[in-house]
């Protein structure tokens, strides 16, 4: 697999692609084949493909971050063992993901790097402060839930290395939100403080988690040709419309209030109605004003610049050094 | 308890990227019990053998029982192309399957028809005698 230069902005169809040759391979597509690595993709699909994993891989490695945090601070034995083995199913995942994304044509040196000067994101949502435990009980439940909503849709696409991968990280992470669901019950069967502390934690999370399908499909430009590809293969408004429809009667169900004053269920549609997020918002945090951008961000480069001699003593010094 | 990580180092423009030694794709085969045959699960980017394991090991073998692990580097491995068996698989190839000789308890049935008559007429002829 040669390296090719980093991916900046995917360009569509290349002009000179064959066309017989793309249009067999969308019948590939629309018949429900895998390709695998070696099979012959088009440009498009196979950058498109590349962000999507090192976007995915990114969010893997920086969502353990702000739980790594609580692991010296978990209240029981119980729940630092779940913790610390939730980190490190994360921290494998984005291994996984990370070679996918290498076989798919980028360095790994190169996506962190790109990750760490703000060139790649990640899922917005970890851009927000874990100030209790609760918060961890919340990121458990409500991310974890919406991951796996997204993640199961992945499972069923296109990219054969991809989709093992999706299958192997849906059958772990099944104990994460299990767990979360475990800690939010918990916490909403206490105390007094213990409820009051996970309905503002609830409050912190709700709309990040809602915001986490990304902006709405009539604002999202590439998810049609991710769609054709099977590259995804569920709309964004989709996944967010199902996200709701579960979680809201949960939420009511453990006796939290939604910060949302026009949420309803709709006997006509079957579907709970729900308010549009601050997609305003959305767009500032991505674009680095968030509360925790620059700290998740500078912990990856502090791993990334200290953690060189690590590099060098398992993988050796740089050639030019070693004379 | 927020605050424990503000003094984080400024980034430091223009560095240049580390230069390594090679590494390598090994695909990974993870063993569940003896008996079992080696399966594949995916594969670790690693600079030597052990290195491999250790990764294996750490990336795949987290919960799932495993009582052997093999690493091998991708281009240690030799593949057939995709479209192998298209020529083979046009023909008709039941023969090789047990569920094509259901003939055969036909068969036996007859034999022991026979048999059961040839029992009887030596009785018959016994008794005659």
């Amino acid at each position: 697999m040669s390296v090719s230069a980093h991916a900046e902005v995917p360009p569509p169809d290349q002009p000179d692609e064959d066309p017989e040759l793309l249009a067999a391979f969308q019948a590939r597509i629309d018949s429900g084949d895998l390709i695998e690595l070696d099979d012959w993709k088009p440009e498009g699909y196979r950058i498109g493909m590349l962000r999507m994993a090192e976007h995915h891989a990114n969010s893997e490695i920086v969502g353990a971050l702000p739980e790594g945090e609580w692991i010296t601070r978990a209240p029981s034995l119980k729940r630092k063992l779940a913790l610390i083995a939730k980190v490190q199913d994360e921290v494998g995942h984005g291994q996984m993901i990370y070679r996918v994304a290498e076989d798919l044509g980028k360095p790994r040196d190169q996506m962190l790097r790109d990750l760490i000067e703000g060139r790649t994101k990640y899922h917005n949502v970890f851009n927000y402060p874990v100030p209790t435990w609760a918060d961890v009980a919340m990121i458990a439940w409500l991310v974890d839930g919406a991951a796996i909503l997204n993640q199961k849709t992945l499972a069923d696409g296109s990219f054969a290395p991809y989709v093992r991968t999706m299958k192997r990280i849906n059958a772990e992470e099944a104990f994460h939100f299990k767990h979360g669901e475990d800690m939010v019950l918990t916490l909403m069967g206490g105390t007094a403080r213990q409820k009051k502390m996970t309905q503002e934690a609830f409050n912190r999370w709700w709309w990040p988690t809602v915001m986490f399908f990304g902006p709405p499909d009539k604002q999202s430009k590439r998810g049609e040709q991710l769609t054709k590809w099977r590259i995804k293969t569920a709309t964004n408004d989709m996944l967010r419309q199902k996200f709701v429809d579960r979680f809201a009667p949960a939420a009511l169900d453990l006796g939290l209030k939604i910060p949302d004053p026009d949420i309803h269920f709709d006997e006509s549609s079957g579907h709970w109605s729900f308010s549009q997020p601050d997609w305003d918002e959305f767009f500032r945090v991505i674009r680095g004003d968030g509360p925790c951008n620059k700290k998740r961000v500078g912990i990856r480069r502090l791993s990334y610049e200290q953690g060189r001699w690590v590099r060098r003593a398992v993988l050796g010094a740089p050639p030019a050094e070693a004379a | 308890m927020t605050a424990s990580r503000d003094n984080l180092p400024e980034p430091s423009p223009g560095e240049p990227l580390a230069e390594e030694r090679p590494s390598y794709v090994y695909e990974v085969f993870h063993q569940s019990r003896r008996s079992a045959a080696h399966v594949h699960v995916g594969n670790v980017n690693a600079v030597d053998d052990q290195m491999a394991l250790n990764f294996a090991r750490e990336t795949f073998v987290r919960r799932r029982p495993c009582v052997h692990l093999w690493v091998v580097r991708r281009e240690y491995l030799a593949g057939t192309p995709y479209d192998l068996d298209d020529l083979t698989r046009s023909t008709d190839h039941s023969y090789r399957e047990a569920s094509a000789y259901q003939d055969v308890r036909k068969k036996w049935e007859q034999f022991r028809t026979r048999k059961d008559v040839d029992e009887y007429q030596k009785e018959d002829l016994e008794e005659a005698w």
